[in-house]
Parts: structure tokens; sequence; C-alpha cells
């Protein structure tokens, strides 16, 4: 068991989308534990839900159509969910940091990288203007961009995608976070450079010591680097141990599927094709009755058409929600 | 990303009721559409009001009824909207002139929008210096102010309804040219086009059968709006006097001819103003809604 | 950027000359207005001979344009036929200034109004202030110009009066009789009287295009990736707006000016005709109507020069918000 402080804890979230053609649960029940200092995968196909606990957490659901309808997210021992927009504001980009997807589109074309970076210092540090732009210069130097003086005064356009995402991650760690949450940050990127990105996290990591929350759909992604994963299926958490445990001794049929689905590369060449999940996620507006991964699953049994599996403790630290988990 | 996750999860739902067509699809989100579904009734009312108003209220809309004693007469059983300068009853002549004006507005709008789709086809699909040329001269149109062009041919042109409908088109096909100029652009790198081309299709062919149908949502859009602005235009013509002439009836026209008696008949004014106000602002309603339902991101 | 904006004005050259030679040609198939004088016996044959010459209408209508263009060129715009004596570019220079001030202050009036009302109505989209700008937009867009003049004359000319019995506002023209000598103040008064009206109709009819396209344009913006960037940074609500948002809304509402100026010179003529000002706007239409091509060719000129002038103010002005663009 982790022994270090509980930093965010996640209780029975749920966020619901009120759309024209109907409810979509996009979060339905979600429990989530970081702890201090730790990194923290959330896997899952798009449309899980895991954007959208990510996007609950700093309480940024778009509304409308989006609304959090339930649950508690503590943070510091406080429920973010209790606090009011101005409380939330500050915590946001300050003690809680977010990077998203698409470093292209994420930096506003019109400001400088200077400009974007030292805005989110100064809203947060009450240091002036010139002590701003040194911190900034610092932070541009920190993520590995060479020549930050240059940088300082350039326009996102001028940047690769790369360069982007760097300086969204010194945006996000100006304000030295005790979370960061990343948000597919790495997907949108060249298969070189997502490995420099996810080194450069896992450097400042190391140097910080913030809790980092990666989202991504790729498992590959958290192998090397998260210490916990958390799996996610149709708006609920089917799977949470340890990174070592889900890799040796995945429980839950979906987590198994994943997990054959990464190619490996150490095996002898075999011209068997990659094995893939059948079927499709379910649609969110009519969700399979029973385990909502029961369509999909070849040990489903009628019990598991029928009733919901509750998420159990198998071993110790390793939660699976499902009837006829695998044998380790 | 989550704006992606609903768009996806709206794709998801509509794959399981595959039965939504994309006209049905348009259709559903038209009727969810208020101020759409405001606009269709008020152009259903404005058109059962010209087209079955005179059947029954079967008048004369150019007989002078009353004779000498009955100019100017108010609103009375005879006549629910009184009599013009000429003893005439308004009402039937609300009836005409409004089919007047539908008309040139809906055939003005078809025509220029139909003008406007095959110059920017040609401009799109060639490309090049039939791309260059047009578009230089489309811009140069659409830098002319319009309307004083517009009194200027409808002066000489004469006074008939086809003449009018031609001078609106004449001014009026330019968005529309560089509307579908841009999507034929984005249209003709598609891979059924290029297809269409590896197989020997004419380039007629390419233009009529593969990129002009792919325009037509957004071209009815076009038009929509355009009736509206349309039937503006020809009030305006009739307005200053170039217009339809007397007797026949527009409400433009009978617009022009109110304004001499503004100080002592504004009834004269209100009724063909709120006809004309009312019909437009259907057209308008509608043509927003139907640009939401087809493309929200189309500039219109 | 200098040789930009002189390549750009080297081709404004070939636009103004397809727009001189389109007008000139419609204008030209005016009957030439001479041609009824020899019905009135007073006048002799020979006179009228030497008037046709004069002018130029005993040629084709290109050698004519080729006649008046040399002339154009030479800074001779003609003599005008409306007002035997004057030059066209006299009679010009004498209406320009009231077009000019009702334009100006209607275009100043409907982007004051129209542009933060827009802004509003994104950002509260689907409140109920949405729901009345839209609505109130459409009303405007829907409004035969002609027709919102005359119910004004007839409210406030008619219905409305003064103890006085004086009409609340004066139903046409651009300064009551015998005040042109009076002092400054006691006439900017009694101007700015007979403005309200004119400028009134012009503004409701625009305000809704312009609202409507900044509504839209917004809530174009604020769906982008860098809004959700800069909230998620803690950047406060109002400045999300007013700093990251409205810079990137506005880049298109510049072309939008730019573009509606010939709708305005065209509304300027209705307006001008129904509240008896003597500007350019109905001074162009009675001048081509009576064949007094010189006049009607300065007017359109002046206002289709305006637009491409406008149109490049509008790319210069693109360069300075938008960084990404460069004009090389």
């Amino acid at each position: 068991m982790d022994n270090r402080e509980v930093l965010v804890d996640i209780k029975n979230l749920r966020t619901f989308f009120y759309t024209e053609d109907g409810v979509v649960p996009a979060v339905d029940g979600i429990d989530l534990t970081i702890h201090r200092g730790e990194v923290v995968g959330l896997v899952g196909e798009s449309g899980c839900g895991k954007s959208v606990t990510a996007l609950s957490i700093i309480r940024l659901i778009p509304n409308p159509p989006g609304k959090i309808i339930g649950g508690e997210i503590f943070f510091h021992g406080e429920d973010l969910l209790k606090k009011n927009e101005e409380d939330m504001r500050v915590i946001r980009g300050d003690k809680i940091s977010m990077i998203f997807q698409e470093p292209m589109t994420s930096l506003n074309p019109v400001y400088t990288i200077g400009d974007q970076i030292s805005e989110a210092i100064t809203l947060h540090q009450k240091i002036d203007a010139a002590e701003a732009k040194k911190r900034t210069i610092e932070m541009i130097r920190l993520v590995g961009i060479p020549e930050p003086e240059r940088r300082f005064s350039q326009y996102p356009h001028e940047m690769s995608g790369g360069m982007r995402q760097r300086v969204m991650i010194a945006m996000a760690l100006s304000s030295n976070p005790d979370l960061l949450i990343s948000d597919e940050a790495t997907t949108a990127l060249d298969v070189t450079i997502q490995a420099q990105i996810l080194d450069l996290m896992r450097g400042l990591q190391k140097k910080l010591g913030m809790a980092i929350l990666i989202i991504t759909h790729n498992l590959a992604v958290v192998a090397e680097m998260a210490e916990t994963i958390a799996i996610a299926y149709a708006g609920k958490i089917v799977e949470n141990a340890s990174a070592k445990e889900i890799f040796k001794s995945p429980r839950h049929p979906y987590t198994y599927g994943l997990l054959q689905s990464i190619p490996k590369f150490t095996e002898k060449k075999t011209n068997e094709p990659l094995p893939a999940i059948e079927g499709m996620v379910p649609s969110p507006y009519h969700m399979p009755k029973g385990c909502r991964f029961n369509p999909r699953c070849p040990f489903a049994t009628e019990k598991c058409r029928e009733e919901e599996p509750e998420i159990l403790e198998l071993t110790p630290g390793h939660l699976v929600r499902c009837f006829h988990p695998i044998e380790s | 990303m989550t704006e992606k996750a609903i768009e996806a999860k709206k794709k998801g739902q509509k794959k399981s009721s595959e039965d939504y067509t994309y006209v049905g699809m348009v259709f559903h989100r038209l009727t969810r559409h208020k101020l759409a579904m405001a606009g269709v009734f008020m152009l259903i009312f404005i058109v059962l009001f010209v087209f079955v108003g005179p059947l029954i209220w079967r008048l004369d809309p150019n007989a002078q009824i009353e004779g000498l004693n009955g100019l100017f007469n108010p609103a009375s059983r005879a006549h629910p909207m009184g009599t013009d300068d000429y003893g005439r009853d308004v009402l039937a002549r609300m009836f005409f002139g409004g089919r007047i004006s539908l008309f040139i507005g809906f055939a003005s709008a078809i025509t220029s929008t139909l003008l406007g789709a095959v110059v920017g086809l040609v401009a799109g699909y060639y490309g090049g210096w039939a791309d260059n040329i047009l578009m230089r001269f489309t811009d140069a149109m659409l830098s002319i102010p319009t309307f004083p062009l517009l009194i200027a041919l409808a002066s000489v042109f004469g006074k008939g309804v086809w003449q009018i409908i031609l001078v609106i088109v004449v001014f009026g096909w330019m968005v529309d040219a560089r509307l579908v100029r841009g999507l034929v652009l984005s249209l003709k790198e598609q891979e059924y086009v290029e297809a269409a081309r590896a197989i020997g299709a004419s380039a007629n062919r390419i233009m009529w059968r593969h990129l002009f149908p792919n325009t037509l949502a957004v071209l009815i859009v076009s038009t929509t709006i355009g009736i509206g602005g349309n039937i503006i235009y020809e009030a305006s013509i009739s307005f200053l006097g170039f217009g339809v002439q007397a007797p026949f009836a527009s409400w433009g026209n009978m617009l022009q001819n109110a304004q001499q008696f503004i100080w002592n008949s504004p009834r004269l004014i209100i009724y063909p103003g709120l006809a004309i106000f009312m019909t437009v602002l259907g057209f308008n309603f509608f043509g927003d809604g139907l640009r939401d339902a087809i493309d929200p991101k189309l500039k219109l | 950027m200098r040789d930009y904006i002189i390549r750009r004005v080297l081709g404004m050259i070939p636009l103004i000359l397809i727009v001189m030679i389109v007008s000139f040609g419609i204008f030209s198939l005016v009957p030439n207005p001479f041609a009824a004088l020899i019905e009135n016996p007073r006048i002799k044959r020979s006179d009228i001979q030497r008037l046709v010459k004069a002018w130029g209408f005993d040629l084709p209508w290109y050698l004519r344009f080729f006649k008046w263009f040399s002339g154009v060129i030479r800074g001779d715009w003609g003599p005008s036929l409306l007002y035997p004596g004057s030059t066209a570019r006299d009679v010009i220079a004498r209406r320009l200034p009231v077009t000019m001030r009702v334009m100006g202050l209607e275009l100043l009036v409907s982007l004051v109004i129209a542009l933060p009302i827009g802004i509003i109505s994104a950002v509260k989209q689907y409140s109920m202030t949405d729901y009345v700008v839209t609505i109130f937009s459409f009303l405007g867009m829907s409004m035969p110009s002609f027709w919102l003049g005359l119910m004004m004359m007839m409210l406030f000319s008619v219905v409305l009066k003064r103890p006085s019995g004086v009409p609340l506002l004066p139903a046409g023209g651009i300064i009551t009789p015998g005040l042109e000598q009076a002092p400054f103040w006691v006439k900017l008064g009694d101007r700015a009287q007979y403005l309200v009206m004119p400028v009134f109709v012009l503004s409701f009819l625009s305000i809704g295009y312009y609202a409507r396209y900044m509504r839209s344009s917004m809530l174009e913006v604020v769906r982008q990736d860098y809004i959700r960037t800069a909230r998620a940074k803690g950047v406060p609500e109002r400045s999300v707006i007013n700093k990251h948002a409205l810079r990137n809304a506005m880049i298109p509402i510049v072309t939008l000016i730019a573009l509606s100026v010939p709708g305005i010179v065209g509304g300027a003529a209705i307006t001008e005709t129904i509240f008896n000002i003597p500007g350019m706007g109905s001074l162009i239409i009675q001048a081509e109507i009576k064949a007094d091509y010189p006049t009607a060719m300065i007017g359109l000129m002046l206002s289709s020069v305006l637009v491409i002038v406008f149109n490049l103010v509008a790319d210069i002005v693109y360069a300075w918000v938008d960084p990404r663009i460069k004009y090389s």
C-alpha cells in the first residue's frame, strides 16, 4: 500500500452530457486516488470518459451541455466540487495544471510564447513583470527549448508541434503545481517527439516532484512512467492496480484484451494477426444492461448480462470490476 | 476533447438509428430550430394570404370600385383595408402585389444562384486564367455599389416583371460564385473526382454530375436567404419609381404611391410595408435555420 | 510590407478599370438626353447637334468611354449635365460632405452598438439576452429601409409634436432654413436633429448584420482549444473573453466592414431620397437617370475606390492583429 499522503481522491464522480439526442453518461461513477508525487495512468478507448474525468477535476466541463451531477473530488482534503468559481480559478494553473492533446491549437495564435507563459506566472504569483520574464525564460530553458531568450518573443506558429507542447508544459509547471494532468498530450505528435516529451515529463517529475495524471488510450505511453494504472471502460473504472500488476497479471478481460493488442517486439516473428477486442464501444445512449463490457467479452455469462459487477479488491491494491476475473 | 467526445458519441448514436438519411437529418434539425419554425409559419401565412386570399376575396385589384366618392376610404366591411387614392380595394391589391413580389423574389434568387454556381464551377474547376479573369470580374462587381447601377439598369430596361428579375440577377450572383468556387476548389481534390477523371469523364460531366450536387445544400441556403433580400431590392426599385408599373400592384410600388399620402392616409404605408417585412423576416428565419441544419459554419 | 502595399495598389488598377467599364457601359444604355430636344421647335437643330457632339453622344459608347477616360487621366472629370455650368467634380464635392457625415455616423453608431451586443450574445449563448439580440438582429436585417424611414417619419414628424406644435423631429432636409448663418453650437444642435432619423434608420439595418456576424465569429473562437488552455491556467473569465478571444474574433470583422461599404452607399441613396437629404447617394441616382454620366461616374468611382481601399486596409490590419500573416 502507498503510505504517501493522498493528494486527489475522486469518489463516485458522475458527469453527464445533456444533448439534443439524449443523456450521455460520459463519467458514471469513477473512483480514483492519486498520492503526492505519484504518476497515475488513466487508460481507455476514446469515449470511455477519461478526458471528461480530467476536465471534471479542474471543473472545465462545458456547461451546457455537460454537468457534474454527483460525487466528490477531494484535493488536499477539500471537495473541489463544493468550491465556487473564483476559488476554483485560483487553483487552476497554480495547484492543478493541465496540458492538452492538440499542441497546434492549444496556444493562442495572436500572443507570443513569452506572453502566454508569463501570464500564467503573474496570475498566480505576486511578482513584477521583469521577474516574471526571468522566470518565464527559466521555464522555457527547463523544458529543453534552445535559445529561450529568442523564443520568448516568438509566436506559436513559428514553432513545431513538439516545441509547442514543451511550451504548454512550461506554462503548466510555471507555478509548481501539485498535480499535472496530461490529457493525451503526446497523441498528436510523431513517435520520436512523443518519446522526447515523455522523457521530459519524467525528468521534470523527478526534479519537481509533482503528481501526474496521464490520460491516454495507449498503454505503452504509461508503461514506463506510471506507478499506478486505472483502466476505464464506458464511464467506469474496470481495473486499478500498480503498473507492474497490470502488465504482469491483468485480471479484467478488457485489460487483457488491451494488452494483447499491443505489438511485442521481443517475441519471435509470427504471422499471427494481432488480436483485437471484438465489437465496438457501446453507444453512450444505449448502455448495455449488466456489465458494460459484456457484449464484447469472451467470458460473459448470463449473470454478466443481467447484473452490474461491483469493483472489488481481489488482492491488496488490485481492484477489478468483473464477475469472472482472469486467474493470475 | 469533450467536444469531440460528444461528436463521436452523437455519431455512434446516429449509427444505431440508420434510418436517418441526410435529408431526414436536416429536416430533423430544422424542426427543432425555433426561429426556422417561426419562419415557416410566417411564410405559410403569407403564401396562403396571397394565393388563397383572392379566391375568397374576389375583387378586381385594379378596378376603381367606389368611383370618385370612394377615394381613401378607411377600413370598412366592404374594404377591410380601405381604398387607395384611386378608390381601389387595398386588400385585393395586397394579394396581387404579394404574388408579384414573391415571384420576383423567387425567380431572381434562383436564377442568380444558378448563374453564380456556373461562374463558380467554371472558375474553381478550370483554375488558371479562367479562374483569374472570372474572379477578378467578380471582385470588381462586388466593389461596385450595386444599388445605383440597379436603378440605372431598371430605368433603361423598363418596368416589367421579367426585366426587374433580370436586373436583380445581373447584380446578384457574385457571392454565390465565390461560395461555389471555394467549395469546388476543395471538392475537386477529393478521390471520387480524381476517379471520375481517371475513367475519362468529361469536364462538363464532372462539373454537373459530381461537383454541382455537392454544392446544392449550400446553394439552397443561399437562395432562401437571397429571396428575402431580393424582395427588398424589388421593393426599393419600385419605391424609387423604376419597378413594376401602375396599374399593376407590387408591394413596393404600393409603398411608393402611398408615400405622398403619408400625412393623411398612413395605413396605405403600413400594410404593404408590414407584408414585405414579414415575408423577408420569414425567409431570413427559415434560411438561418436551414444553414444551421446543413452547416452552421457556413458564412452567409 | 511596403512592397506588399505597392503590389496591392498596382493590383487595384485592373479592378478599378473593370469597375469603370462596367459602370460606364451600364450608364451608356441610358438614352441620349438631347434626342428629346428635337421635339422642341424653339431649339435649333444645329445647336442640338453641337451639344450631342460636345457630350460625345454621337460616338459609340466605347469611344465615348475613351474620350471620358482620357479626360479623367488628365484630371478632368467633365461637366455636369444635371447642373449646367458646374463641373461634375464640383457637383459631387458639394454633396459629398453630407453623405460622409451620415455614413460615418451610421458606421460609428452601428459598430459601437453591434460589436458589444454581438459579444455578449455569444458569451451568454442561449440566454434571454441572446434571444433578444438575435430577434432584434433579424428584425433589422429584414426591414426595408425606406419603410422604416417612412414609419419613423410618421411617428416623429406627424404624430409626435412638441408643445409648440412643431414636429418632434424634422421630416427631411439637413438644416432649418435661415439658420445657415447661426453660431456654431446652434447650427450643430439643429443639424443633429436632422441626422437622428436617417442615422437611426441606416444603423438599425446594419446593427443586426454586424451583431450576428460578431456573435458567430465569437462563438467560433470560444470553442477553440486555446480558450480552454487560458481557462485551465486560471485566467479570469473576463479576460478570457476580452484578451484571449476578442482579438481573434475581431479578425474577420475587419473584412466584413470593408465589404459592407457598397451596401452603405446603396442604403444612403434610398435614405437620402426619403429624408430629402442633398447627398451623394440621391445625386448619383438623379444623375444616372438624366444621363449625366460624368457626375454619376465620379460618385460610383468614389465608392468603389473606397471599397477597394478598405479591403487593402483590412488586409493590413489583418497582418497587425494576426501575427501568422506575413506579407512579403
